[in-house]
Protein backbone atom coordinates (compact mmCIF):
# COMPACT_ATOMS: atom_id res chain seq x y z
CA UNK A 1 0.00 0.00 0.00
CA UNK A 2 1.37 3.41 -0.94
CA UNK A 3 2.27 5.86 2.26
CA UNK A 4 3.05 9.37 3.36
CA UNK A 5 5.39 8.91 6.25
CA UNK A 6 6.44 11.00 8.76
CA UNK A 7 9.05 12.17 11.28
CA UNK A 8 7.31 14.31 13.78
CA UNK A 9 9.36 15.89 16.48
CA UNK A 10 7.79 15.25 19.85
CA UNK A 11 8.18 17.11 23.57
CA UNK A 12 5.64 16.48 25.62
CA UNK A 13 5.73 19.25 27.63
CA UNK A 14 7.86 22.97 27.84
CA UNK A 15 10.45 21.31 30.23
CA UNK A 16 10.87 17.74 28.98
CA UNK A 17 13.58 16.80 26.44
CA UNK A 18 12.26 16.19 22.40
CA UNK A 19 12.36 12.83 20.96
CA UNK A 20 11.32 11.51 17.35
CA UNK A 21 8.05 9.45 16.37
CA UNK A 22 7.80 8.12 12.99
CA UNK A 23 4.00 7.87 11.24
CA UNK A 24 2.72 6.60 7.95
CA UNK A 25 -0.44 7.07 6.62
CA UNK A 26 -2.50 6.07 3.63
CA UNK A 27 -2.05 8.18 0.94
CA UNK A 28 -4.38 10.15 -0.84
CA UNK A 29 -4.10 12.67 -3.15
CA UNK A 30 -4.20 16.16 -2.36
CA UNK A 31 -3.33 15.75 1.47
CA UNK A 32 -1.58 19.02 2.86
CA UNK A 33 0.53 18.71 6.23
CA UNK A 34 -2.33 19.33 8.31
CA UNK A 35 -5.02 17.32 7.06
CA UNK A 36 -2.54 14.64 7.30
CA UNK A 37 -1.56 15.60 10.60
CA UNK A 38 -5.53 14.93 11.44
CA UNK A 39 -4.94 11.31 9.94
CA UNK A 40 -2.83 11.01 12.35
CA UNK A 41 -4.48 11.99 14.96
CA UNK A 42 -7.52 9.51 14.66
CA UNK A 43 -5.42 6.59 15.09
CA UNK A 44 -1.98 8.13 16.68
CA UNK A 45 -0.11 4.90 15.91
CA UNK A 46 3.81 5.11 15.40
CA UNK A 47 5.26 2.74 12.27
CA UNK A 48 6.62 0.23 15.08
CA UNK A 49 2.72 0.07 16.27
CA UNK A 50 2.89 1.58 19.58
CA UNK A 51 0.34 3.58 20.52
CA UNK A 52 0.87 6.87 21.45
CA UNK A 53 -0.54 10.27 22.36
CA UNK A 54 -1.98 12.71 19.29
CA UNK A 55 0.43 14.92 17.86
CA UNK A 56 -0.35 18.31 19.40
CA UNK A 57 -0.33 21.37 16.96
CA UNK A 58 -2.08 24.73 16.06
CA UNK A 59 -4.27 25.37 12.75
CA UNK A 60 -7.12 27.82 12.31
CA UNK A 61 -7.89 29.25 9.08
CA UNK A 62 -6.82 26.70 6.43
CA UNK A 63 -6.42 29.37 3.92
CA UNK A 64 -2.66 30.71 4.69
CA UNK A 65 -4.28 33.79 6.47
CA UNK A 66 -3.91 33.17 9.92
CA UNK A 67 -0.73 32.35 10.64
CA UNK A 68 -1.05 29.70 13.36
CA UNK A 69 -0.04 26.31 11.78
CA UNK A 70 3.66 27.30 11.35
CA UNK A 71 6.19 24.60 11.46
CA UNK A 72 9.32 23.45 10.38
CA UNK A 73 8.74 21.22 7.31
CA UNK A 74 11.86 19.38 5.66
CA UNK A 75 14.10 22.12 7.39
CA UNK A 76 11.87 25.12 5.90
CA UNK A 77 9.40 26.80 8.30
CA UNK A 78 5.96 27.08 6.47
CA UNK A 79 2.41 27.04 6.88
CA UNK A 80 1.33 23.52 7.49
CA UNK A 81 -2.09 24.33 5.85
CA UNK A 82 -1.06 25.17 2.56
CA UNK A 83 2.40 22.74 2.40
CA UNK A 84 1.25 19.93 -0.18
CA UNK A 85 2.17 16.45 0.67
CA UNK A 86 2.38 15.50 -2.40
CA UNK A 87 5.56 18.47 -3.38
CA UNK A 88 7.47 17.26 -0.01
CA UNK A 89 10.19 14.46 -0.35
CA UNK A 90 9.36 11.69 2.30
CA UNK A 91 9.84 11.14 4.63
CA UNK A 92 8.53 14.32 5.54
CA UNK A 93 9.98 15.68 8.59
CA UNK A 94 7.67 18.02 11.22
CA UNK A 95 9.44 20.37 13.54
CA UNK A 96 8.34 23.37 16.07
CA UNK A 97 9.66 26.53 15.18
CA UNK A 98 13.22 26.54 17.20
CA UNK A 99 12.95 30.04 17.85
CA UNK A 100 10.21 30.21 20.50
CA UNK A 101 9.59 27.86 23.60
CA UNK A 102 8.39 24.93 22.93
CA UNK A 103 4.62 24.05 24.83
CA UNK A 104 3.87 20.95 23.37
CA UNK A 105 5.13 18.62 20.07
CA UNK A 106 4.62 21.12 17.07
CA UNK A 107 3.16 23.80 19.23
CA UNK A 108 4.92 26.83 20.49
CA UNK A 109 4.68 30.28 22.19
CA UNK A 110 4.85 32.88 19.95
CA UNK A 111 3.35 35.67 22.02
CA UNK A 112 6.91 37.19 21.95
CA UNK A 113 6.03 38.58 18.42
CA UNK A 114 3.12 40.47 19.89
CA UNK A 115 5.85 42.19 22.78
CA UNK A 116 7.82 42.65 20.24
CA UNK A 117 4.72 44.48 18.28
CA UNK A 118 4.06 46.64 20.83
CA UNK A 119 7.99 47.26 21.61
CA UNK A 120 8.30 49.43 18.23
CA UNK A 121 4.96 50.84 18.54
CA UNK A 122 2.94 48.63 15.53
CA UNK A 123 -0.26 50.27 15.94
CA UNK A 124 -1.98 53.63 14.69
CA UNK A 125 -3.91 55.72 17.19
CA UNK A 126 -6.96 56.88 15.75
CA UNK A 127 -7.91 59.20 19.02
CA UNK A 128 -6.47 61.72 20.85
CA UNK A 129 -6.44 64.48 23.05
CA UNK A 130 -7.44 66.34 19.31
CA UNK A 131 -8.95 65.49 16.09
CA UNK A 132 -6.49 63.60 14.41
CA UNK A 133 -7.60 63.82 11.14
CA UNK A 134 -10.59 65.29 9.40
CA UNK A 135 -12.41 62.58 7.06
CA UNK A 136 -11.27 59.62 6.11
CA UNK A 137 -7.26 60.39 4.83
CA UNK A 138 -6.26 59.89 1.32
CA UNK A 139 -3.52 57.68 -0.17
CA UNK A 140 -2.06 57.09 -3.82
CA UNK A 141 -3.14 53.89 -5.72
CA UNK A 142 0.32 53.51 -5.62
CA UNK A 143 1.38 54.06 -2.05
CA UNK A 144 -1.70 51.94 -1.21
CA UNK A 145 -0.22 49.01 -3.48
CA UNK A 146 2.54 49.12 -1.80
CA UNK A 147 0.94 49.22 1.38
CA UNK A 148 -1.23 46.03 1.03
CA UNK A 149 1.64 43.72 0.29
CA UNK A 150 2.67 44.94 3.82
CA UNK A 151 -0.63 44.46 5.35
CA UNK A 152 -0.69 40.46 4.45
CA UNK A 153 1.61 39.99 7.58
CA UNK A 154 0.20 37.25 9.76
CA UNK A 155 2.57 36.91 12.55
CA UNK A 156 3.13 33.47 12.05
CA UNK A 157 7.03 33.32 12.64
CA UNK A 158 8.93 32.44 9.23
CA UNK A 159 10.48 35.26 8.98
CA UNK A 160 12.19 34.75 12.66
CA UNK A 161 12.43 30.97 12.68
CA UNK A 162 14.59 31.84 9.42
CA UNK A 163 16.81 35.01 10.82
CA UNK A 164 19.93 34.22 11.57
CA UNK A 165 19.91 36.89 14.16
CA UNK A 166 16.63 35.92 15.93
CA UNK A 167 16.45 33.81 18.83
CA UNK A 168 14.96 33.51 22.32
CA UNK A 169 18.47 34.76 23.71
CA UNK A 170 18.75 37.99 21.46
CA UNK A 171 16.91 41.35 21.48
CA UNK A 172 16.21 41.58 17.55
CA UNK A 173 12.53 41.64 17.15
CA UNK A 174 13.00 40.31 13.89
CA UNK A 175 11.69 41.38 10.12
CA UNK A 176 8.01 41.17 10.56
CA UNK A 177 8.02 44.03 13.26
CA UNK A 178 10.03 45.83 11.26
CA UNK A 179 7.62 45.63 8.62
CA UNK A 180 5.37 46.80 10.45
CA UNK A 181 6.67 49.85 11.06
CA UNK A 182 7.38 50.27 7.32
CA UNK A 183 3.47 49.76 7.26
CA UNK A 184 2.18 51.94 10.05
CA UNK A 185 5.04 54.56 9.06
CA UNK A 186 3.30 55.24 5.28
CA UNK A 187 -0.04 55.66 7.20
CA UNK A 188 -1.89 58.77 6.81
CA UNK A 189 -2.48 58.84 10.33
CA UNK A 190 -0.34 56.33 11.24
CA UNK A 191 2.96 58.62 10.18
CA UNK A 192 2.09 61.24 13.14
CA UNK A 193 4.17 58.25 15.43
CA UNK A 194 7.03 57.85 12.92
CA UNK A 195 9.31 59.47 14.97
CA UNK A 196 8.48 57.34 18.14
CA UNK A 197 8.53 54.11 16.01
CA UNK A 198 11.73 55.30 14.23
CA UNK A 199 13.55 55.70 18.10
CA UNK A 200 11.57 52.60 19.01
CA UNK A 201 13.84 50.40 16.12
CA UNK A 202 16.58 52.23 17.10
CA UNK A 203 17.39 50.91 20.22
CA UNK A 204 18.58 47.51 20.86
CA UNK A 205 16.80 44.81 18.63
CA UNK A 206 15.94 47.18 16.47
CA UNK A 207 16.98 47.53 12.67
CA UNK A 208 20.52 48.26 13.29
CA UNK A 209 20.87 44.52 14.55
CA UNK A 210 19.76 43.01 11.42
CA UNK A 211 22.54 41.01 9.69
CA UNK A 212 21.05 40.97 6.12
CA UNK A 213 20.99 37.28 5.81
CA UNK A 214 18.00 37.70 3.67
CA UNK A 215 16.36 34.64 4.48
CA UNK A 216 13.10 35.99 5.97
CA UNK A 217 12.45 37.76 2.24
CA UNK A 218 12.70 34.00 0.94
CA UNK A 219 10.77 31.84 3.49
CA UNK A 220 7.54 34.26 3.86
CA UNK A 221 4.65 32.54 3.11
CA UNK A 222 2.61 35.83 1.92
CA UNK A 223 6.07 37.16 -0.06
CA UNK A 224 6.11 40.47 1.91
CA UNK A 225 9.29 42.23 0.61
CA UNK A 226 10.54 42.33 3.80
CA UNK A 227 14.34 43.08 3.07
CA UNK A 228 12.74 46.09 0.92
CA UNK A 229 11.22 47.32 4.29
CA UNK A 230 14.76 47.31 5.79
CA UNK A 231 15.96 49.09 3.31
CA UNK A 232 12.63 51.50 3.40
CA UNK A 233 13.43 51.60 7.18
CA UNK A 234 17.00 52.00 6.70
CA UNK A 235 16.62 55.67 4.77
CA UNK A 236 14.01 56.75 7.70
CA UNK A 237 16.20 56.10 10.53
CA UNK A 238 19.23 57.67 8.57
CA UNK A 239 17.00 60.70 8.07
CA UNK A 240 15.70 60.37 11.40
CA UNK A 241 19.66 60.19 13.12
CA UNK A 242 20.33 63.54 11.14
CA UNK A 243 17.18 65.54 12.55
CA UNK A 244 18.20 64.28 16.16
CA UNK A 245 21.50 65.17 15.61
CA UNK A 246 21.14 68.38 13.51
CA UNK A 247 18.40 69.35 13.47
CA UNK A 248 14.84 69.58 11.37
CA UNK A 249 15.00 70.86 7.83
CA UNK A 250 11.84 72.39 8.31
CA UNK B 1 12.55 60.33 22.57
CA UNK B 2 15.33 61.31 20.71
CA UNK B 3 16.35 57.88 21.37
CA UNK B 4 19.31 57.53 18.71
CA UNK B 5 20.99 60.20 21.05
CA UNK B 6 20.09 59.48 24.17
CA UNK B 7 20.72 55.74 23.60
CA UNK B 8 24.01 54.91 21.71
CA UNK B 9 23.12 51.52 20.45
CA UNK B 10 22.32 53.09 17.13
CA UNK B 11 25.13 55.46 16.81
CA UNK B 12 27.45 52.53 17.27
CA UNK B 13 26.55 50.57 14.93
CA UNK B 14 26.54 52.95 12.18
CA UNK B 15 30.06 53.92 13.77
CA UNK B 16 31.27 50.65 13.09
CA UNK B 17 29.06 50.80 9.53
CA UNK B 18 30.69 54.20 8.85
CA UNK B 19 34.51 53.54 9.84
CA UNK B 20 34.74 50.24 7.85
CA UNK B 21 33.99 52.03 4.67
CA UNK B 22 35.83 55.48 5.66
CA UNK B 23 39.02 55.27 6.85
CA UNK B 24 39.34 51.37 6.59
CA UNK B 25 37.75 50.75 3.08
CA UNK B 26 39.29 53.90 1.90
CA UNK B 27 42.95 52.99 3.61
CA UNK B 28 42.59 49.07 2.18
CA UNK B 29 42.44 50.62 -1.86
CA UNK B 30 44.86 53.57 -1.18
CA UNK B 31 47.43 50.56 0.34
CA UNK B 32 47.06 48.39 -2.59
CA UNK B 33 47.00 51.03 -5.06
CA UNK B 34 50.25 52.24 -3.72
CA UNK B 35 51.87 48.80 -3.15
CA UNK B 36 50.90 47.99 -7.02
CA UNK B 37 53.98 50.28 -7.30
CA UNK B 38 56.35 47.28 -6.50
CA UNK B 39 56.36 46.76 -10.31
CA UNK B 40 58.64 49.50 -10.83
CA UNK B 41 61.41 47.51 -9.11
CA UNK B 42 63.47 48.49 -5.56
CA UNK B 43 64.84 51.64 -6.10
CA UNK B 44 61.88 53.45 -7.06
CA UNK B 45 59.37 51.48 -4.91
CA UNK B 46 62.26 51.95 -1.80
CA UNK B 47 63.24 56.33 -2.89
CA UNK B 48 59.86 57.25 -3.99
CA UNK B 49 56.71 55.03 -2.55
CA UNK B 50 58.35 54.22 0.93
CA UNK B 51 60.60 57.62 0.99
CA UNK B 52 57.19 60.07 0.04
CA UNK B 53 55.45 58.06 2.98
CA UNK B 54 58.05 58.42 5.46
CA UNK B 55 58.24 61.95 4.76
CA UNK B 56 54.47 62.46 4.93
CA UNK B 57 53.32 65.50 7.43
CA UNK B 58 52.18 64.31 11.15
CA UNK B 59 52.72 60.63 9.50
CA UNK B 60 52.21 58.76 13.34
CA UNK B 61 49.17 60.53 13.98
CA UNK B 62 47.88 60.17 10.51
CA UNK B 63 48.38 56.37 11.35
CA UNK B 64 46.78 56.55 14.55
CA UNK B 65 43.88 58.21 14.07
CA UNK B 66 43.10 57.24 9.99
CA UNK B 67 44.31 53.88 10.54
CA UNK B 68 44.96 52.31 13.96
CA UNK B 69 42.21 53.66 16.03
CA UNK B 70 38.98 53.53 13.62
CA UNK B 71 40.68 49.96 12.71
CA UNK B 72 40.17 48.96 15.94
CA UNK B 73 36.76 50.55 17.01
CA UNK B 74 35.50 48.88 13.82
CA UNK B 75 37.55 45.14 15.01
CA UNK B 76 36.49 45.29 18.56
CA UNK B 77 33.09 46.20 18.10
CA UNK B 78 32.85 44.26 15.05
CA UNK B 79 33.50 41.06 17.85
CA UNK B 80 30.28 42.87 19.88
CA UNK B 81 28.17 42.10 17.29
CA UNK B 82 29.82 38.87 16.71
CA UNK B 83 28.66 37.68 20.11
CA UNK B 84 25.24 37.99 18.64
CA UNK B 85 23.00 35.88 16.37
CA UNK B 86 23.47 32.03 15.13
CA UNK B 87 25.59 31.06 12.03
CA UNK B 88 23.05 28.49 10.89
CA UNK B 89 26.07 27.94 7.87
CA UNK B 90 24.29 24.34 7.13
CA UNK B 91 20.64 25.79 7.44
CA UNK B 92 19.42 27.42 4.25
CA UNK B 93 21.90 27.44 0.92
CA UNK B 94 21.08 31.05 -0.11
CA UNK B 95 23.51 33.21 -1.53
CA UNK B 96 23.25 36.00 1.03
CA UNK B 97 22.30 33.72 4.31
CA UNK B 98 26.43 32.15 3.74
CA UNK B 99 27.84 36.00 2.76
CA UNK B 100 26.55 36.57 6.21
CA UNK B 101 28.04 33.96 7.95
CA UNK B 102 31.34 34.77 5.88
CA UNK B 103 31.50 38.26 6.75
CA UNK B 104 31.24 37.58 10.53
CA UNK B 105 34.34 34.79 9.64
CA UNK B 106 36.02 36.51 7.38
CA UNK B 107 35.98 39.57 9.91
CA UNK B 108 37.80 37.25 12.82
CA UNK B 109 40.38 35.99 10.32
CA UNK B 110 41.29 39.24 9.29
CA UNK B 111 41.82 40.64 12.50
CA UNK B 112 44.32 37.85 12.99
CA UNK B 113 46.07 38.13 9.54
CA UNK B 114 46.55 42.03 10.29
CA UNK B 115 48.56 41.10 13.68
CA UNK B 116 51.15 38.92 11.90
CA UNK B 117 50.81 41.68 8.63
CA UNK B 118 51.10 44.87 11.08
CA UNK B 119 53.49 43.16 13.13
CA UNK B 120 56.05 41.93 10.70
CA UNK B 121 56.03 45.57 8.66
CA UNK B 122 55.36 48.05 10.59
CA UNK B 123 55.91 47.18 14.43
CA UNK B 124 58.81 45.25 13.53
CA UNK B 125 60.57 48.25 11.58
CA UNK B 126 60.25 50.26 14.89
CA UNK B 127 62.87 48.27 16.41
CA UNK B 128 64.57 47.46 12.68
CA UNK B 129 65.33 50.17 11.13
CA UNK B 130 66.94 48.42 8.06
CA UNK B 131 62.62 47.68 7.12
CA UNK B 132 62.20 50.58 6.47
CA UNK B 133 65.35 51.39 4.22
CA UNK B 134 64.66 48.00 2.13
CA UNK B 135 60.74 47.25 2.51
CA UNK B 136 60.71 46.20 -0.75
CA UNK B 137 63.87 43.73 0.48
CA UNK B 138 61.60 43.08 3.77
CA UNK B 139 58.63 42.19 1.25
CA UNK B 140 60.25 40.42 -1.29
CA UNK B 141 61.96 38.35 1.55
CA UNK B 142 58.40 37.43 3.33
CA UNK B 143 56.42 36.82 -0.09
CA UNK B 144 59.27 34.46 -1.48
CA UNK B 145 57.98 31.79 0.48
CA UNK B 146 54.89 29.77 -0.11
CA UNK B 147 53.47 30.01 2.89
CA UNK B 148 53.57 33.38 3.66
CA UNK B 149 53.06 34.09 0.48
CA UNK B 150 49.40 32.19 0.57
CA UNK B 151 48.40 33.66 3.74
CA UNK B 152 48.56 37.43 2.38
CA UNK B 153 46.57 35.88 -0.64
CA UNK B 154 43.84 34.78 1.69
CA UNK B 155 44.44 37.60 4.00
CA UNK B 156 43.98 39.93 0.57
CA UNK B 157 41.04 37.97 -0.63
CA UNK B 158 39.30 37.81 2.75
CA UNK B 159 39.69 41.79 3.37
CA UNK B 160 38.30 42.48 -0.23
CA UNK B 161 35.44 40.06 0.33
CA UNK B 162 34.37 41.81 3.96
CA UNK B 163 34.74 45.08 2.42
CA UNK B 164 32.97 44.60 -0.52
CA UNK B 165 30.07 42.46 0.78
CA UNK B 166 30.33 45.05 4.20
CA UNK B 167 29.39 47.86 0.84
CA UNK B 168 26.66 45.83 -0.27
CA UNK B 169 24.56 45.68 3.27
CA UNK B 170 25.84 48.92 4.27
CA UNK B 171 24.12 50.52 1.40
CA UNK B 172 20.56 48.52 3.21
CA UNK B 173 21.51 49.44 6.42
CA UNK B 174 21.56 53.45 5.52
CA UNK B 175 18.93 52.99 3.13
CA UNK B 176 20.59 53.90 -0.42
CA UNK B 177 19.37 50.90 -1.70
CA UNK B 178 15.80 49.87 -0.78
CA UNK B 179 14.26 47.77 -3.61
CA UNK B 180 15.67 44.36 -4.57
CA UNK B 181 16.36 45.83 -8.01
CA UNK B 182 18.36 47.98 -6.69
CA UNK B 183 20.27 45.67 -4.36
CA UNK B 184 20.91 43.23 -6.62
CA UNK B 185 22.33 46.61 -9.02
CA UNK B 186 24.16 47.07 -5.92
CA UNK B 187 25.27 43.82 -6.11
CA UNK B 188 26.67 43.19 -8.98
CA UNK B 189 28.73 46.59 -8.52
CA UNK B 190 29.80 45.32 -5.17
CA UNK B 191 31.33 42.18 -6.87
CA UNK B 192 32.91 44.15 -9.85
CA UNK B 193 34.85 46.02 -7.45
CA UNK B 194 35.69 42.86 -5.20
CA UNK B 195 36.92 41.64 -8.90
CA UNK B 196 38.88 45.04 -9.65
CA UNK B 197 40.47 45.33 -6.30
CA UNK B 198 41.22 41.52 -5.81
CA UNK B 199 43.56 42.03 -9.39
CA UNK B 200 45.05 45.45 -8.00
CA UNK B 201 45.92 43.51 -4.65
CA UNK B 202 47.78 40.29 -6.33
CA UNK B 203 49.62 42.67 -9.26
CA UNK B 204 50.93 44.40 -6.19
CA UNK B 205 51.96 41.34 -4.42
CA UNK B 206 53.53 39.69 -7.53
CA UNK B 207 55.50 42.44 -8.29
CA UNK B 208 57.91 42.09 -4.98
CA UNK B 209 58.53 38.43 -5.95
CA UNK B 210 58.26 38.46 -10.10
Amino acid sequence: MKTIDFQIRRQDDPYSPPYWQSFSIPYRKGHNVVSALMVIRENPITQEGHHVDPVAWEFNCMEEVCGACSMVINGRPRQACSTLVDTLTQPIRLEPLSKFPVIRDLMVDRSRIFSDLKKVRAWIEIDGAWDIHQGAPRVSPEAWKENYLYSRCMSCGCCMEACPQYGETEDFVGPASLAAVRLMNAHPTGQYHKAQRLHAIMAEGGLSDCGNAQNCVRVCPKEIPLTTAIGELGRQVTLQMMKDLLGKSE
Amino acid sequence: MQASINNLHFLLRRLHSLLGLLPAGGFLIFHLWENSQSRFGATYYNDQVVGWLQGLNYLVILEIFIIALPLLFHAGYGLVILSSGQGEWRRFSWLHHRLYWLQRVSGVAILLFLLFHVGWTRIWAIWEPAIKLDLFGHMQALLSQPTIFLLYLTGLLLSLFHLSNGLWTMAISWGLTTSAEAQQRWFFFCTGLFALLAALGLHGMLGFVL
